[in-house]
C-alpha cells in the first residue's frame, strides 16, 4: 500500500514540477496556442474553399492543429528533462521508472488539451459552428489521452537521438495515424449532429489506443531511458 | 567467413527456381480474368508481397522483443534483418498495386484500407531506419529500435481497422464477380496459383532474411577483428 | 544528523565482473570490486577509462551487459528501494533552471517521499550556504552554488552510499575547500563514499582507499595508508595531479 501511495506521489509530483516550470517560464503553452493558430490561418488561405466546404472540413482541421501543436509541447516536455540532466535525478527516486512516464503523460495531457480547449471557442468563431459541446470535449480527452500517451512514449525515445527534435515528428505521425483518423472522424460525426452510439467504432479504438500506449508505456519506459 | 549451412545453399536454389516457375504458373497455367484481363495477374504477385511483407514486420516484432528479453545481439541481427526485407516486400506491394489500380480504376493511387496501411507502414519502418541511423551505440540502436519495432507492429492492426472503416474501392478477394467494384471471384486454378505464389514467396522471404542475417553477423564479427 | 538506516554489515558494494559495452570493445571488463562500509574509496584512472560508466551503473542508471553490480546486496537498476540508499552527484546539477533552489529540493524531497521535508531543505540549505539564494532561479547560480546545490540534493535523503563523479571539476578554491569539508563531515563508519577524481593527490588525505581502474576492470584497490608499497600507483597518482 505504502508502495502504491510512493509510486503515485513520484506521477503527482512530476506533474506539478511540470505545471510550475511551465507557470514559471511560460512558454511552452502560448507557444503552442499560437501554432495551432498560424495553421488554421495558413489552411485558410491555402486551401481557398467556399465557406460550405470549410466548415465540413472543421474537425479535421481542429485535429491537425492538435496534433502539431502537441509535438512542440512533447519536445519542450522532454528537452526540459534533458537541460541539466533533470531525467538522472527523475530515474534514481526510489519508485518504478513508470511513474515518470505516467508523470509526463499527464502532464503533456493537460496542457495540450488547454490548447484544445482555448482552440475551441476559436474555431467556432472561425466556423460559424459551435464546437463548445459535451460529446467533442469527450472526443477531444479520449483522442488526446491516447496520442500524448503514444507521443511521450516516443519523445523519450527521439531525445536519445543526435537528430532529436526532427525525429519525433517522423516516428510519430505514421504511428498516431489511426487515432487521428478516429478522432477527426468521431468529431465530424459529434458536429454533424450524430447520436454518439453512431461513432462508437471510433470510440473503442481510441479507447483500444490508450490502452495499447499506456500499456506500452508501462512495459518499455524504462528501457528507452537505461543506457 | 563463415561457412554457408547447407540448409541456406538448399533454400538459395529453391528460390532461385520457384520464382521462375510461379511466374511460368502465372503466364501460362492460370486463366485470364474475363472482366480485368491480363493485368489481373499482377493480384498473385501483389497479395504475396504483402504477405511477404505482413510477416517480416511480426519477425521483426519478434526479434525486438527477444532481443529485450535476452540482450544478446543476434536477435538485433533478426529484428533488422527482417523488418528490412519486409520494407522491400512492402514497396513491392504498393508498386504492384499500382499496377494493377491503372488500368482498371484509370487512377494510380486507390485510398482503400489495405493499400493506405500498406504505404503507412512502409513509412513507419522507414522511420524505423531514421531512428538507428540517428544514434549513437550499437547498444542503443538494438535497444531503441526493438522497442519501435514492437510498438510498430502493435499498432499496425489499429491502423488498418481505422481505414478499413472508410469506404473501400479495393476488390474483394473471394465473392460473387459484380465487375462494377473490382471483385472477382476465383476459380480452381486461379486460387491453386495464389497458394504456390504464397508458399514461394515465403520461401524467398526466409532465404532473403537469413542471408541478411548472415550480412548482418560478418559486419559484427569483421569489427571485432578491426579491434 | 545522520540518521542509521541500515546496519553496517549489510552496507556494501559488491561488483562481480562487470562488463559493459557501448561499442565492439567494452569499457569495462570483468571489473570486480568490493567496497566497504566506513570506506571512503578514490576512484582514479585515465579520461574515458570507465569511472563515469561504473558510477552510473552502481547508480542504476546504466545497464550492465554482464555481470553484477549490487549496494546492499540488490542492484539499483531494478530495485527502485535500493536507490533510496544512494546519493549521486554526477557532471550535471540535475536541476531545473527555471526553478529555485529551494523548489528544486523541495521536488526532490517529494521524490523520495521524505517527512519534514521543509525542515530538511533549510537545514541542507544552510549547511552548504545557499540559505542566501535559495528562491532565486537555479539559472541565475554560479557554478560553485550549482554544485553546492547538487550536493544538497544528492544528500537529502541522507543515504548511506554517496557516489561523486568528479565533482571538483570547474570549482574555484573557496567551492573546493567547502567540498572537502562536507566530505569529511560525510565520511563515518555508517557510509560508503565512492568519488571519481580528477586530480586524486589532495584527496588522499581524506580517503581511506584507492581504486585504479585500467584497461577496463580494477588494477589495484589498496587503502592509502599503503600507497608506499606500491610504486606504479603512488607515481600514477602524481603525474595526474
Amino acid at each position: 500500500m505504502k508502495a502504491i501511495g510512493a509510486y503515485l506521489g513520484v506521477v503527482w509530483q512530476i506533474l506539478r514540477k511540470d505545471i510550475r516550470v511551465e507557470w514559471r517560464g511560460r512558454q511552452g503553452l502560448p507557444v503552442m496556442l499560437m501554432f495551432a493558430l498560424m495553421i488554421v490561418f495558413l489552411f485558410n488561405f491555402a486551401l481557398q474553399l467556399a465557406p460550405d466546404v470549410q466548415a465540413g472540413l472543421t474537425s479535421g482541421l481542429l485535429w491537425v492543429s492538435l496534433a502539431f501543436a502537441s509535438t512542440l509541447g512533447l519536445n519542450r516536455s522532454i528537452s526540459l528533462e534533458r537541460e541539466n540532466n533533470a531525467l538522472d535525478g527523475l530515474l534514481l527516486a526510489p519508485v518504478d521508472r513508470s511513474a515518470i512516464f505516467f508523470g509526463k503523460t499527464l502532464g503533456n495531457f493537460c496542457f495540450t488539451t488547454l490548447v484544445g480547449l482555448l482552440l475551441l471557442p476559436v474555431f467556432s468563431l472561425f466556423y460559424g459552428q459551435n464546437l463548445i459541446r459535451a460529446p467533442l470535449l469527450l472526443v477531444m480527452l479520449l483522442g488526446l489521452a491516447a496520442y500524448t500517451s503514444l507521443g511521450t512514449l516516443l519523445s523519450a525515445l527521439s531525445i536519445q537521438a543526435r537528430t532529436r527534435d526532427v525525429l519525433l515528428p517522423v516516428l510519430l505521425y505514421p504511428l498516431a495515424l489511426p487515432i487521428l483518423i478516429a478522432a477527426v472522424e468521431a468529431s465530424r460525426g459529434v458536429l454533424a449532429e450524430q447520436p454518439l452510439a453512431e461513432m462508437s467504432s471510433w470510440i473503442y479504438l481510441l479507447l483500444a489506443g490508450t490502452l495499447i500506449f499506456n500499456a506500452a508505456g508501462l512495459l518499455f519506459f524504462e528501457t528507452i531511458l537505461e543506457e | 567467413m563463415l561457412k554457408k549451412p547447407a540448409a541456406l545453399v538448399v533454400l538459395d536454389l529453391l528460390s532461385l527456381t520457384l520464382v521462375p516457375v510461379v511466374m511460368l504458373i502465372i503466364i501460362v497455367y492460370t486463366p485470364v480474368e474475363v472482366v480485368m484481363g491480363p493485368v489481373q495477374k499482377v493480384f498473385y504477385f501483389h497479395i504475396s508481397a504483402a504477405w511477404a511483407g505482413m510477416v517480416c514486420f511480426i519477425l521483426g516484432a519478434v526479434g525486438g522483443a527477444g532481443y529485450l528479453l535476452t540482450r544478446r545481439i543476434r536477435w538485433d541481427w533478426l529484428s533488422s534483418a527482417a523488418i528490412e526485407v519486409g520494407l522491400v516486400f512492402s514497396i513491392i506491394t504498393i508498386f504492384s498495386g499500382m499496377i494493377w489500380a491503372r488500368p482498371i480504376w484509370n487512377t494510380w493511387w486507390v485510398w482503400d484500407p489495405r493499400l493506405t496501411t500498406t504505404a503507412i507502414m512502409t513509412l513507419i519502418y522507414l522511420a524505423y531506419f531514421i531512428l538507428r541511423a540517428g544514434v549513437s551505440t550499437p547498444e542503443a540502436q538494438a535497444r531503441l529500435g526493438a522497442v519501435f519495432a514492437i510498438l510498430a507492429a502493435l499498432t499496425v492492426p489499429l491502423t488498418f481497422f481505422s481505414i478499413r472503416l472508410f469506404r473501400t474501392i479495393h476488390p474483394v478477394v473471394i465473392a460473387p464477380a459484380d465487375g462494377a467494384g473490382g471483385a472477382f471471384s476465383m476459380s480452381p486454378r486461379m486460387l491453386n496459383t495464389l497458394l504456390i505464389s504464397l508458399l514461394v514467396f515465403t520461401v524467398l522471404l526466409v532465404d532473403l532474411v537469413w542471408r541478411r542475417v548472415r550480412l548482418a553477423q560478418f559486419e559484427f564479427e569483421m569489427t571485432r577483428e578491426v579491434e | 544528523m545522520a540518521t542509521i538506516t541500515l546496519p553496517p554489515e549489510l552496507l556494501r558494494i559488491d561488483v562481480h565482473s562487470l562488463v559493459k559495452r557501448y561499442h565492439r570493445h567494452p569499457v569495462l571488463n570483468q571489473l570486480s570490486l568490493t567496497i566497504n562500509s566506513g570506506d571512503f574509496c578514490l576512484l582514479v584512472g585515465d579520461n574515458g577509462a570507465g569511472k563515469t560508466t561504473l558510477l552510473r551503473i552502481l547508480a542504476g542508471l546504466v545497464r550492465p551487459s554482464q555481470g553484477a553490480a549490487t549496494l546492499c546486496g540488490a542492484d539499483a537498476l531494478s530495485n527502485p528501494l535500493v536507490r533510496r540508499e544512494i546519493g549521486y552527484v554526477g557532471h550535471q546539477p540535475m536541476v531545473y533552471q527555471d526553478l529555485s533552489a529551494y523548489e528544486n529540493l523541495l521536488h526532490s524531497a517529494r521524490l523520495y517521499q521524505l517527512e519534514n521535508s521543509e525542515e530538511r531543505i533549510s537545514q541542507a540549505l544552510q549547511a552548504l550556504g545557499l540559505a542566501a539564494q535559495q528562491h532565486q532561479p537555479v539559472r541565475a547560480l554560479s557554478r560553485g552554488l550549482l554544485q553546492r546545490l547538487s550536493l544538497a540534493r544528492a544528500t537529502l535523503h541522507q543515504p548511506s552510499i554517496l557516489l561523486f563523479d568528479e565533482p571538483y571539476t570547474s570549482l574555484d578554491q573557496e567551492a573546493a575547500g567547502f567540498l572537502d569539508r562536507s566530505l569529511q563531515n560525510w565520511h563515518r563508519p555508517e557510509r560508503i563514499i565512492l568519488l571519481a577524481a580528477h586530480r586524486p593527490q589532495r584527496l588522499l588525505s581524506l580517503a581511506s582507499h584507492v581504486a585504479w581502474l585500467k584497461d577496463g576492470r580494477i588494477d589495484a584497490h589498496i587503502p592509502v595508508s599503503a600507497l608506499a608499497g606500491s610504486p606504479e600507483l603512488n607515481n600514477y597518482l602524481r603525474e595526474v595531479t
